[in-house]
């Protein structure tokens, strides 16, 4: 009884706040408190080593993983090196190399641990 | 010589074949353990290694002059040395003294396990022999050593400044119990000895001793109760032992022929890097040395408490030691057994279990290369390739300098991350992750080999340490910038001048204890320079607080070390410091009060091309 | 010595003459006091002395320290001197200068401002490695002098401007806001855009902080009337290309990717740190210092200008940063409470 009105509602790509799982999130903030003191400046992005093979970003995985998109997240991380230059530049001195580690400990994929 | 008691036996002799058995089968059990957490390999490498005579003569020399003598110990600390040596050698011959008297005067006992230890109990001397005053007069002798060392041990506990140590290790309550009993042993020793010298003989302590005894007391009662005491003694301190830190008696002597086989941790838990935990005496030489102990908090850090908690088993506090150190090597250049502390740790790090693992296979080789080099690239003798290195990108200074350089020496060179490049993989490797290093050493490995150069000329020791490790580059040499423009000087390619700043080196982790580079640094900045030495210099420099070792170590937490650090680099009033490492000099410039700069950096101020 | 020795009563002693201590020389002038202005440099008026315009309005700095200076001509004032040592003797300080003088007061002003962040620390940015990278500062003298060599003689094609060297950066030593960089940044962006028609420019900033009155309006301007181009994300990385501009890196934290650009003039705006010998000088006085870094006040809302102990007042940059507008309103201030300290 599907009434046709010349356009279709598409899901929407708009963030919802209310239905985000932010549980890896919150897992990591108990690891590494100091994920919270992010404010984004972008300047581990620009100095990562990785970022030009999967547009490695602690900022946005951060960011990502607030919005509960997990995935892509993880598909930045997978190419970090580890270099430690984030943690060189980072102006709020966050421990983003723990905070990296922390983070693909947590992350929950049964076929990955070996 | 005769035996004094027919049935040869007496009961106080109980308590220490209690304690004697236990111990021994403790023993038995754990090199048993050991063995079968070894690899197959590294066990046939272990028991071949005893078939071949210079690994073995090796082995009973190292035994000998590191158990008994402590000779690292005397050479770092005469009083510790004789301390020790005192008390562990003194004890072997007591021990091996008792045996000969034994054999020499009553062969027949020898089967008795006893005997040797008891000895002047089950004797009655006869008309002297001149062989047995030889006897005990030695016995008396290494009684008497040991009496010192025991003496100088329980001033250290009280006092251990005396010694030069400032921090001493905090004894657990079996470490406690284990001091105490081994304490207790020598004197009740005397004392035992001493009571029954007149009818067993002795020398020019227990015979006194005799005298006043029989002066004082004027019976034998108490000489039955001063041997089971000294029996109970041995008992106590043989039952605590496999629980307390005197297991590195046993575990050392295990420890050297493994070593001496060649065996290599692969197992933080087990096998080799166990013996090597349970070697660990706790001296607490580690807590001192360690550059984050400026922090008092840090001490619960050190070495020593990661061995003692590697063996209570507390999963908890062994990740938190484990990731928080530095891995700079200083406790374990220091360390008399010569435990391998960052090894352990990187070990114990790559037992973790990660949700998501890294993983390169996207990076394809070719098109970095070409982004570096460009098309057709020639293969020439001579040819430098320059990897300046993640760390390098962020002090630009090192780079810029190394560039002067190298052009002024009129060196042919390719820069390979000038663009940006890939890690050397070392801090994966420290993150204990040598899968995902592996890969990265691939790809970088691609790389080098597609530049046609024969020299990798690098910036950062991080980068030296693996490249010259870890990567297979067979043909290509692999040199870190201090010694390639010390050769650059040599070969009077570059001509340097001599000024008025009076220098400091900062040795490096990675280069002086991780790589063995020492002196080229400072040969070179003392054409350019007047060259002082900090307080602690070369193998027990103090790490710069920025090193990539520690996962955990926050910026907040790093101050301290660094100016500390600082400290001892400036107590000769230098009007420079100078160092070889990116990192090192981001960390000082920091918090110095005068300026820090990369040798490259002095030598391009201070350079000239060769006409 | 003893005869040189000269000692002056009913005075007021003004450590520093920037605009803060200039302002209050001229406010106790005028209410009946000897003020001493002891100044370190040879040279009055401070940071904004070397300063070029000023905002909002684009006043001319040189022509308002002028206008100060000649406001205080009545008062003492000692250039290239120190404050060597200081102690309280009942209500009074007594106060001996590097050049010999002592001096009894009853109230001591502290105005000795801030300190430009060194950008020499920012490693990574390549300040006094690279020939093309400069900071605010140098950036007011050229628009005076129009001297410098790393502006003159070359086309400059491209600027960018880097907000936030050595402010906001716990790696720098220092984790506050510098509070006027953002709109200092706009305003020399504009005025290169008036000197380089043709250039391009950009503002690298973290967040935009323009608090003040009109500054909004500097910030339209920028955009609307100069196509100054702001990029959101803090600049990371400084390199020189083979043709010997620079390459800046960055990520473009809006668009999510990372941002590389050639420019031929990367301006850093380095921020306002604790001003050292000001920080030695509280110690010598037992005066508090803030977490900051800066001397603390005795509250952060009702009293600004007075200091933990009696009888010593701050005014302007040495209690935080501050606007020119906000350090010469508490230098007034400052006069104020002194004149009612006195005549308590």
């Amino acid at each position: 009884m599907a009434m046709n009105f010349g356009f279709k509602l598409c899901p929407s790509s708009a963030l919802n706040l209310d239905k985000i799982d932010t549980s890896l999130y919150d897992k990591l903030v108990e690891m590494e408190p100091d994920a919270r003191i992010c404010m984004a400046c972008g300047s581990c992005s620009a100095t990562c080593t990785a970022s030009q093979f999967s547009g490695m970003s602690v900022r946005k995985v951060l960011l990502d993983i607030q919005r509960g998109k997990e995935k892509e997240a993880a598909a930045m991380l997978r190419n970090c090196m580890l270099c430690g230059k984030c943690t060189m530049v980072c102006p709020r001195g966050i421990n983003t190399r723990h905070l990296i580690l922390s983070l693909c400990r947590i992350y929950d994929n049964k076929e990955e641990q070996k | 010589m005769t035996d004094r008691i027919p049935a040869g036996f007496h009961p106080f002799v109980i308590p220490f074949l209690v304690g004697m058995g236990f111990v021994l089968l403790y023993c038995l059990y754990g090199f048993i353990r050991i063995m079968c957490q070894l690899s197959h390999k590294d066990r046939r490498k272990f028991f071949l290694s005893f078939l071949n005579p210079k690994i073995l003569w090796k082995d009973i020399k190292d035994i000998f002059l590191n158990c008994l003598i402590h000779v690292k110990l005397w050479k770092r600390n005469k009083l510790l040395g004789f301390m020790h040596s005192s008390i562990a050698f003194g004890w072997f011959m007591l021990i091996v003294l008792g045996h000969l008297e034994v054999i020499c005067f009553l062969p027949g006992r020898l089967r008795t396990f006893y005997y040797p230890i008891f000895f002047n109990f089950f004797v009655a001397e006869d008309n002297a022999t001149i062989g047995g005053q030889v006897f005990f007069f030695l016995m008396d002798f290494f009684l008497a050593l040991v009496l010192c060392g025991i003496i100088l041990a329980i001033i250290k506990r009280v006092h251990s400044l005396i010694f030069g140590m400032r921090r001493t290790t905090r004894l657990s309550l079996l470490d406690r119990v284990g001091l105490y009993s081994l304490w207790a042993i020598f004197p009740l020793r005397l004392l035992a000895e001493g009571f029954t010298a007149h009818i067993s003989g002795g020398s020019f302590l227990t015979i006194p001793l005799n005298w006043i005894a029989r002066a004082f007391l004027g019976n034998e009662l108490n000489m039955v109760p001063t041997w089971w005491a000294y029996s109970i003694a041995l008992c106590v301190f043989m039952c605590v032992l496999p629980f307390t830190r005197y297991m590195h008696i046993p575990a050392e002597m295990l420890l050297i022929p493994m070593r001496n086989a060649g065996l290599k941790i692969k197992h933080a838990r087990k096998g080799y890097a166990k013996v090597m935990v349970y070697s660990c005496p706790s001296c607490g030489v580690c807590i001192d040395a360690c550059p984050m102990s400026v922090k008092k908090a840090n001490t619960r850090d050190t070495t020593v408490y990661l061995n003692r908690q590697i063996r209570r088993g507390n999963e908890k506090r062994i990740e938190e030691i484990s990731d928080k150190c530095l891995l700079c090597g200083k406790c374990s250049e220091l360390c008399q057994i010569g435990i391998e502390a960052p090894k352990i740790r990187i070990a114990q790090r790559a037992r973790r279990k990660y949700g998501l693992n890294q993983n390169y296979s996207n990076i394809s080789v070719g098109p970095l290369a070409e982004k570096a080099f460009g098309h057709n690239v020639e293969a020439k003798p001579g040819k430098v390739l320059y990897f300046a290195g993640c760390m390098t990108q962020l002090t630009p200074r090192i780079s810029q300098a190394m560039e002067s350089v190298l052009q002024k020496a009129g060196v042919e060179y390719s820069y390979m991350d000038k663009d940006g490049g890939l890690c050397c993989g070392r801090p994966m490797l420290m993150a204990g992750r040598p899968d995902q290093a592996r890969q990265i050493i691939d790809k970088n490995t691609g790389i080098i080999r597609s530049s046609g150069c024969d020299t990798l000329l690098l910036s950062c020791p991080i980068c030296y340490k693996i490249f010259k490790e870890k990567y297979h580059l067979e043909g290509i040499r692999v040199v870190h910038h201090s010694e390639f423009i010390k050769e650059l000087v040599d070969q009077r390619r570059l001509s340097v001048r001599f000024g008025k700043d009076v220098i400091v080196y900062h040795d490096p982790c990675e280069l002086g204890r991780g790589s063995g580079i020492y002196e080229q640094p400072r040969e070179l900045l003392a054409a350019l320079g007047t060259l002082v030495e900090a307080e602690k210099t070369g193998k027990e420099s103090i790490c710069c607080g920025g090193s990539l070792g520690s996962l955990t170590l926050g910026f907040a937490q790093r101050e301290d070390l660094t100016k500390n650090a600082l400290r001892n680099l400036t107590v000769n009033l230098p009007s420079k410091i100078a160092t070889a490492c990116p990192l090192c000099l981001a960390s000082f410039s920091r918090y110095s009060d005068r300026p820090v700069e990369d040798i490259a950096e002095i030598v391009d101020q201070r350079s000239t091309k060769v006409d | 010595m003893l005869l040189e020795l000269k000692i002056m009563k009913d005075s007021i002693v003004i450590i520093g003459g920037g605009i803060a201590g200039l302002e209050a020389a001229k406010q106790l002038l005028t209410l009946g006091y000897t003020p001493i202005i002891v100044e370190k440099s040879d040279h009055l008026g401070g940071h904004v002395a070397g300063w070029n315009r000023l905002f909002p309005d684009m006043a001319p700095a040189q022509e308002i320290v002028a206008k100060m200076i000649k406001d205080v001509e009545g008062a003492n004032i000692f250039l290239e001197t120190e404050i060597i040592s200081s102690n309280k003797l009942g209500n009074t300080y007594i106060v001996n200068l590097s050049n010999g003088v002592t001096i009894r007061t009853k109230a001591i002003l502290i105005a000795t401002g801030f300190e430009l962040f060194d950008a020499h620390k920012k490693e990574e940015y390549g300040y006094g490695i690279y020939n093309q990278v400069m900071t605010n500062q140098d950036l007011e003298k050229w628009f005076n002098t129009s001297v410098d060599s790393r502006i003159g003689g070359k086309e400059i094609r491209k600027i960018g401007f880097v907000h936030c060297v050595g402010s906001r950066d716990v790696k720098a030593g220092n984790s506050q806001c510098s509070k006027v960089c953002c709109v200092t940044a706009i305003k020399q962006a504009i005025e290169m855009k008036q000197e380089f028609p043709d250039a391009e420019i950009y503002c690298f900033y973290m967040d935009l902080r323009l608090f003040g009155k009109k500054y909004e309006d500097f910030y339209i301007n920028a955009q609307k009337d100069y196509g100054i181009h702001f990029i959101r994300g803090r600049v990371s990385e400084v390199s020189e290309n083979i043709e010997g501009r620079l390459l800046v890196k960055a990520e473009d934290t809006l668009s999510g990717k990372p941002l590389k650009v050639t420019l031929d003039l990367l301006v850093l705006m380095a921020g306002m740190v604790c001003n050292q010998d000001g920080s030695k000088m509280a110690s010598m006085l037992r005066l508090e210092t803030d977490s900051d870094g800066f001397l603390r006040s005795k509250d952060n809302v009702c009293n600004i200008v007075e200091s933990n102990r009696h009888g010593i007042f701050y005014a302007g940059a040495c209690t935080g940063t501050k606007t020119v507008p906000e350090t010469i309103s508490e230098a007034r201030a400052a006069a104020l409470m002194i004149h009612n300290y006195i005549n308590e």
